[in-house]
């Protein structure tokens, strides 16, 4: 149980006080940054709701690129949705959760977490096999890129072991998966995972400056 | 020395028939899990087997294994401690008490010189030897006197085999496990708060039948009983999976009889024989009477957090220190927009 | 609906694996006349699987009672060649509860060492009485 101790314990903390000075760092670091000054006349207002108005319409694809992007988009999707199930929906978690902030909220049967587990995981694969075998895509990746991609995938992979076993003790298991999971926390505010929180702040933004140009959007 | 009588002399002179000796190896045979295929060898050995004689030490103890064990009656028929095991000295249940019981503890040595069971319930202190004595005697001193011709050493309940309760933080009397002092014999743990009484007898058992000490675990549990999970053999387990939960202790799912998970059930890391051996001659376990498991079989058991926290919980300091993280965290970004911001109005001004 | 289980609702997960498995042991005892135990004791019963599996099991023709160191009840079930084993201990408890996959549980035959000792206790009456009759 020592391990487990261990994982639960100071691994988890760090992992948990990583993740939040992380967080509050990188956010107050960007909002806090000066615009950079434009000097030319603003096309529209750029307003609040330009900035929402490309959050939302980033989240599907131009009709020009709908049929080239098809086949990562629908992996990106399932990987993002499946994360949301089996992180948030599952009732251990919610467990841990409710431990750190009070909050709980129904989950869903430990099998139906499992096999979106395992389809996670495998378009996680499918992901990285992609990423491998486009010329442009490996071109453009860099160590972030990987690196983002196993902390991800160790969690999921970890926890879908646990219930399998292979003959390893569950609590060992169980501590893997929560060492994997403190590993996670403390890499995702600094590299490319930092998309968590980032995303509508950078799309926000591109709708402005979009907005501002006078773009279609 | 005198030579004890083989368990077959004795159920012989009992009168006990041939039929009711091979109750009792099927018995044996289901208390020591062996398959009931083995039933004819362990009547063979149990035949031979001569009584072992037993020294039980008892330090910072509750006597709540001493009492598991005398309720133990089942299977063991005629009550094996005894008639198949010699308990020689035991300060609890002897007559005897102050000289004459250590009398008797030095002449068990001497007869059974390094053939003898030593058995432990309690852990030993070693801040202030003061702290716990028996006849004057420190624990440390006697378990080390008592273990040194001994066969092997059973450490009976939680706090011999990991310092239990005495232990717990901040572990006022620096109570430590045999495993702690004794590392020149085979010590054989049977943790629980108390062990399941089977399963101190089904180790006794084993001695007695094959002259061997069981298989062990990397905890020094025999694998028969810790092998596995309360969670793995839980009757509960389907619920788990198809995630029915109890709440509370008296809402719907607490009378459906669901799992026991968020109730803070240590079922998942917790290695012990309770849902198949079970409890009060195969009456119920604590979670067939609607109470998560504590984990009492595990090291540090009392130091977890809470019984009813749930095994997925953090266990990790609270708030305040988030509220620094936060502030840390705020700081740092300030900090840092800030120097990005005069490097900007440099290079504005160095155009 | 069934009948509401006073212990709330169990998974009833062993009895069906278990008749599955009494169900090969016969299988076994006719092709190859091999007998088999199942020790019920090692097994997760929730509460009242037990009780459900005694009941899909019966009870058959044959009721035995053995007095060998406590009570035993031994029972034919209503599957010829399934017996359920119940032993006691001298002070009542359940010691071993077995299901016995044979024509007929070798406790139940009378056992050679037992005949001996018998024989012998025999042998002694008429000696004694032979002796008696000569005085
Ligand atoms: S009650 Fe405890 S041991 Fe049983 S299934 Fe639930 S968590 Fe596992």
């Amino acid at each position: 149980m020592e391990l487990l101790d261990f994982a639960r314990g100071p691994a988890l903390q760090f992992g948990l006080y990583a993740f939040v000075i992380g967080t509050v760092w990188r956010i107050l670091g960007i909002l806090l940054l000066a615009a950079k000054p434009d000097h030319s006349a603003a096309r529209k207002a750029g307003g609040f709701m330009a900035a929402l108005k490309v959050i939302y319409t980033r989240s599907f694809t131009a009709d020009a690129f709908k049929q080239d992007t098809l086949y990562p988009k629908i992996l990106g999707y399932l990987l993002h949705i499946g994360l949301f199930v089996t992180v948030f929906l599952f009732v251990p978690h919610i467990l841990f959760f409710k431990g750190l902030i009070g909050l709980e909220w129904p989950g869903l049967p430990n099998n139906i977490i499992f096999f979106v587990g395992v389809i996670t995981a495998g378009v996680g694969v499918a992901l990285l096999v992609r990423r491998l075998t486009n010329p442009v895509l490996k071109l453009i990746s860099n160590f972030d890129d990987y690196f983002s991609w196993l902390v991800t995938m160790a969690p999921i992979i970890t926890g879908i072991i646990i219930p399998i076993r292979f003959g390893v003790r569950y609590e060992t298991l169980l501590a893997v998966h929560i060492l994997s999971v403190a590993l996670l926390l403390t890499w995702l505010p600094f590299g490319k995972l930092a998309h968590a929180f980032l995303v509508f702040f950078s799309r926000g933004t591109t709708g402005l400056v979009l907005e501002r140009r006078g773009a279609k959007t | 020395m005198k030579q004890k009588p083989t368990l077959g002399e004795v159920l012989q002179a009992k009168g006990v028939s041939r039929r009711g000796f091979l109750k009792y190896c099927a018995a044996t045979a289901s208390l020591l899990a062996l398959p009931p295929a083995m039933v004819p060898r362990i009547a063979q050995a149990l035949e031979a087997a001569r009584r072992p004689s037993v020294i039980w030490l008892s330090f910072q103890e509750c006597t709540g294994c001493t009492e598991s064990l005398t309720r133990s009656s089942s299977p063991t028929l005629e009550g094996l401690i005894f008639d198949s095991i010699s308990l020689d000295y035991h300060h609890t249940l002897q007559a005897a008490s102050g000289e004459a019981a250590e009398a008797a503890r030095h002449a068990a040595m001497e007869e059974n010189r390094g053939n003898y069971l030593v058995l432990v319930d309690g852990s030993i202190p070693l801040g202030n030897p003061g702290f716990s004595t028996i006849a004057g005697i420190s624990n440390v001193d006697m378990l080390t006197e008592t273990v040194a011709d001994a066969a092997a050493v059973v450490a009976i309940g939680s706090c011999a085999a990991f310092g239990g309760i005495p232990g717990a933080n901040p572990n006022p009397t620096g109570a430590v496990s045999v495993s702690d002092l004794v590392t020149d014999k085979p010590v054989v743990n049977v943790p629980g708060c108390p062990p399941i009484p089977t399963v101190i007898t089904a180790v006794l058992t084993q001695f007695l039948t094959f002259g061997q000490l069981p298989d062990l675990d990397h905890y020094g549990r025999p694998r028969a009983f810790y092998g596995q999970t309360i969670h793995d053999r839980c009757y509960r387990r389907p619920f788990y999976e198809q995630g029915r939960f109890a709440e509370t202790f008296d809402d719907e799912g607490a009378r459906k009889g669901w799992c026991l998970y968020k109730l803070g059930c240590k079922g998942p890391i917790t290695y012990n024989a309770c849902a198949t051996v079970k409890w009060n001659q195969g009456t119920s376990f604590p979670i067939e009477s609607g109470h998560p498991c504590l984990g009492c079989s595990e090291p540090d058991f009392w130091d977890d957090g809470g019984f009813y926290r749930p095994v997925s919980t953090a266990r990790i300091g609270g708030g305040a220190a988030f509220g620094t993280a936060v502030a840390a965290g705020a700081a740092i970004g300030v900090a840092a927009a800030a120097m990005s911001r005069r490097r900007q109005q440099k290079t504005i001004k160095e155009g | 609906m069934s009948a509401p289980n006073p212990f709330g609702e169990s998974p009833r997960g062993n009895v069906e694996p278990i008749l599955n498995e009494v169900m090969h042991a016969l299988d076994r005892l006719l092709d190859d006349g091999e007998a088999t135990v199942i020790d019920l004791g090692r097994l997760p019963f929730g509460p009242g699987e037990i009780e459900e599996l005694e009941g899909q099991l019966g009870t058959g023709e044959i009721k035995a009672r053995l007095d060998a160191l406590g009570a035993s009840r031994i029972r034919e079930t209503i599957y010829p060649g399934v017996w359920w084993l119940d032993h006691y201990n001298t002070a009542g408890e359940l010691a071993g509860r077995y299901i016995e996959i044979t024509r007929v549980p070798d406790i139940l035959t009378s056992q050679e060492a037992d005949i001996a000792a018998g024989r012998a206790r025999l042998h002694e009456l008429i000696s004694r009485s032979e002796e008696t009759a000569l005085q």
